[in-house]
């Protein structure tokens, strides 16, 4: 076996090397793809809308990117590579970028592609709608088209993370001739949608499933492999594994398997894990200390919960360990472009972490009282599911070994967010985020001061406010040597944990189950949310 | 005397009317206590959104209105059966549960014949049988299944008839991708149907056989069975016109609150066989605030009620003439 992957390697290095080399996709399966087939996922929750342009909830993501292609996609190191722009330019100064269009390209309606979907769904649409829109747009203040097929960007200043955020996933290409002139969110065609991409919108039978069937014109010769993609809303957790159990399913996307569940799945002669395909994603699980009431107004007492908890433990026995322990906001994800850091970083992982913690406390001020307990918080889990409520009874009884007492509010997913997010009514939360393919498009949102907005969920909810963490955040917007820029990514993670305002907990796997049938399921950096033009069925 | 049952009719309906406007009027606000709107879902799931975005979906679903402004135009849209439109789904509330109602019509109806059928069977066969074995099972049967959380009768029937012996599809209401017509839709409609209506019948069905069982244990005691045995009437004719007759009264009453119970019930077994219907609706709108079409559910399911119990009282006038006809004025 190990010879067997070894040539593997060395056979596709050799091509690698060669001008058709990078035809190839990244990862190359042994047998001849087969064509034809239906391809059916399950996922939850059934999105509301089905063009992301709209929303970047998970399920509309994995939906809107099959229909929609982006500019440019990216290879499993985060390299950009050609998608519907076949080669790009950026001037010294970073202030121009022209990029040259794909010729030949049809909307699925059969009108031709041109610069001006571009300048329109970027400008018009994906700036406006998107929810990350402005961040990863923000300083294009304007797109030319000197002709149909080259698109040049006028930035306010250089924008290096830019280039990073140019997928289907986050900047869309939808088509002008559709929407212009109309009321983007109320247009029927948001839930009818037509793109470029691999396929092509059939039916939602609402409640049941969204059908979408192959592009035969799609400008990738040969492909997509399968005849048809079927996604399938089933709301019990357990009715999903059982469909992916007797093959009615193919593919179970994260979340929508419990991970001990997944585990049993895993044994079954029939059935994978899919791992990988969430490099682009970077999650991270954390938790969020609300720094602006006691006790977590004092960076002692947040140290000494970092010190309290177990990564191992929660990454293993929680999790299932579909994960590993976090070092710091920056998933090690981001090795690659060498944003990553693990050190000078303030690590929690020491043998004497307990009695850290307890001298810590002491030093606080928060005296054990009659029951040993020190303070009492309240704790709010994310409200997204069975293992969320455990990893939250297990804080509960960890950071009770060092006196501090939690009460757990298990709320619904409105209430909580509510109450959490808008109202700042809390300690300590959980959650996890996503810190995309560059930290100032994922990352800065949960320390940068300019994010603490109530009317906003999921921003900077900690109120953590520093203005040194501000300066490098804002400096790392606009610096275009990568080198100096990864620089200012070390000290912010540095500083960031040294305050801990938020416990950095794991990196997620974001795996799916799959049938084994199932082939090249994981080509891209995005997962299930890339195109799945690559993906066959062996039969 | 069907003049008198039309207007009976009649009268219950129109009495319903205040009701289920009470229940409107409720109903508005007493969702609006549960902290956190359709807005803030929205934006949570989108993973993040700008202020302008939330003040924008704020304004588009009337949000940024005065409760009472709200509350005043729900009420002008009611009174002309205008449910409002989910902004969730961007769809007029009234064409997504029309889509949806058929197939909780499907499943209610199912489970509404397995359970009343085979519930009064039971629960006669056991009276008849009383002191045997025959109905020693029947009673047990009866207390387990009454006393079995569905979510988890529907998982062990998934476990069994479809992961074990495969009989059946775990979920869904059709063979997605699978495109059948005609016969073979209907063929395959019912074979995803067996398992749900099954799971959703359990309960109501053991608690006919109860009902029941008592009921003709009851009846059987009375003095008129007694006469007719005098008489020398057989077994069966005693049973058939006797009997059966006085003893399935109660069961009635049941049955009309079970039509009134079966949207909660429907509720689990639509999510754990993912079937497409009413039930599965409440459900998520509820968890995603989405105001109109949850509104727009409970309308209906309160006008379901009141018809029902109408209907119920009419069928009570059928079997037993003795039963008068109620029609708002006190007898003497």
């Amino acid at each position: 076996m190990d010879h067997l992957v070894t040539s593997r390697r060395l056979f596709n290095g050799l091509l690698l090397g060669t001008a058709f080399g990078a035809l190839l996709p990244a990862s190359q399966s042994l047998a001849n793809p087969q064509s034809g087939g239906t391809l059916t996922i399950t996922t939850t929750p059934e999105p509301a809308i089905i063009t992301n342009a709209l929303s970047s909830a998970p399920t509309t993501a994995e939906l809107a990117t099959k229909i929609f292609d982006g500019l440019l996609e990216y290879d499993l190191e985060l390299k950009p590579k050609p998608s519907l722009a076949e080669s790009w330019t950026i001037s010294p100064d970073g202030k121009i970028i022209t990029f040259k269009l794909r010729q030949g390209v049809t909307w699925h309606d059969g009108k031709p592609f041109t610069s001006a979907d571009v300048q329109f769904a970027l400008m018009e649409v994906v700036k406006k709608f998107h929810p990350r829109g402005q961040g990863n747009l923000g300083p294009v203040q304007s797109i030319d088209t000197p002709d149909a097929h080259t698109a040049v960007f006028n930035l306010a200043h250089p924008y290096p993370p830019l280039m990073m955020g140019l997928s289907s996933l986050e900047s869309p290409i939808v088509p002008r001739h559709i929407y212009e002139g109309t009321d983007f969110r109320n247009n029927p065609a948001v839930n009818a949608p037509i793109g470029t991409g691999p396929f092509k919108f059939a039916r939602w039978e609402k409640g049941n499933f969204i059908q979408l069937d192959k592009n035969e014109n799609y400008w990738r010769p040969g492909r997509p492999y399968l005849d048809r993609l079927i996604i399938r809303f089933i709301a019990d957790s357990a009715t999903r594994a059982a469909g992916v159990e007797r093959g009615e399913i193919d593919v179970a996307t994260f979340g929508t398997i419990n991970p001990v569940e997944m585990r049993r799945l895993e044994t079954l002669p029939h059935i994978a894990i899919a791992k990988g395909g969430y490099e682009a994603i970077a999650p991270v699980m954390m938790l969020e200390l609300n720094v602006q009431k006691p006790p977590f107004d004092d960076k002692r007492v947040r140290l000494a919960v970092a010190y309290a908890l177990d990564r191992n433990f929660i990454t293993r026995a929680i999790w299932h360990g579909f994960g590993k322990p976090a070092v710091g906001p920056i998933s090690s994800f981001m090795k690659g472009n060498g944003a990553f850091t693990d050190q000078n970083i303030l690590r929690f992982d020491v043998r004497d972490r307990l009695e850290i913690a307890n001298r810590l406390l002491d030093e606080a001020g928060l005296k054990r009282g009659a029951n040993g307990m020190r303070v009492k918080i309240f704790h709010d889990p994310a409200p997204f599911g069975e293992d969320w409520r455990r990893m939250g009874e297990y804080i509960k009884q960890a950071l009770a070994r060092v006196g501090i007492e939690v009460e757990l509010r298990n709320r619904d997913y409105p209430s909580f967010v509510r109450l959490v997010h808008n109202e700042y009514d809390f300690n300590m939360t959980s959650t996890w985020s996503i810190g995309m393919a560059d930290p100032t498009l994922g990352v800065q949102r949960q320390t940068w001061s300019k994010t603490i907005n109530r009317a906003v969920p999921f921003g900077n909810v900690s109120q953590y406010s520093n203005p040194e963490v501000d300066k490098l955040w804002e400096a790392a917007q606009t610096e275009i040597d990568p080198a100096k820029r990864n620089q200012i990514f070390h000290k912010l993670q540095e500083l960031l944990v040294a305050d801990s305002p938020i416990i950095w907990l794991m990196e997620m796997d974001l795996v799916a189950v799959q049938n084994k049938r199932v082939k090249d399921l994981i080509t891209s950096p995005l997962g299930l949310r890339g195109g799945l033009y690559e993906t066959w069925i062996q039969r | 005397m069907w003049f008198a049952r039309g207007r009976y009719i009649l009268e219950r309906l129109v009495r319903g009317l205040p009701i289920i406007l009470a229940i409107v009027v409720v109903n508005f606000f007493l969702i609006r206590l549960a902290p956190g709107d359709a807005a803030q879902v929205i934006a949570g799931e989108a993973g993040a959104a700008s202020e302008e975005y939330m003040a924008q979906i704020r304004r588009q679903f009337g949000l940024d209105q005065p409760l009472y402004i709200q509350f005043l135009s729900y009420m002008k849209n009611i009174v002309t059966f205008d449910l409002g439109f989910s902004f969730r789904h961007g769809r007029e509330v009234s064409s997504l549960i029309f889509d949806r109602l058929g197939a909780t019509a499907i499943l209610m109806g199912a489970a509404m014949v397995i359970s009343v059928t085979l519930g009064t069977l039971l629960g006669a066969i056991a009276a008849m049988r009383d002191r045997t074995i025959v109905s020693h099972v029947i009673v047990i049967f009866a207390v387990v299944s009454y006393a079995t959380p569905l979510f988890w009768v529907g998982l062990m029937l998934i476990i069994v008839f479809s992961i074990q012996l495969g009989w059946f599809p775990t979920s869904g209401i059709i063979t997605v991708g699978a495109d059948y017509t005609g016969l073979r839709a209907v063929v395959d409609v019912l074979h995803h149907l067996v398992l749900p209506a099954v799971a959703l019948s359990c309960f109501y069905m053991a608690l006919y056989a109860r009902l029941m069982r008592s009921s003709m244990l009851e009846t059987l005691g009375q003095d008129y069975i007694r006469t007719a045995r005098a008489k020398g009437l057989s077994d069966r004719t005693i049973m058939a016109t006797h009997a059966l007759r006085n003893a399935v009264l109660p069961v009635l009453t049941m049955a009309g609150v079970q039509v009134s119970g079966m949207l909660g019930g429907s509720v689990i077994v639509e999510s754990v066989f993912g079937w497409p219907g009413l039930g599965l609706l409440a459900f998520e709108s509820l968890f995603a605030r989405d105001i109109n079409l949850l509104l727009g559910i409970f309308f209906l399911s309160s006008i379901l009620v009141v018809v029902t119990n109408a209907v119920v009282d009419v069928i009570y006038t059928i079997i037993d003439p003795r039963i008068a006809l109620n029609t708002g004025r006190t007898h003497g």
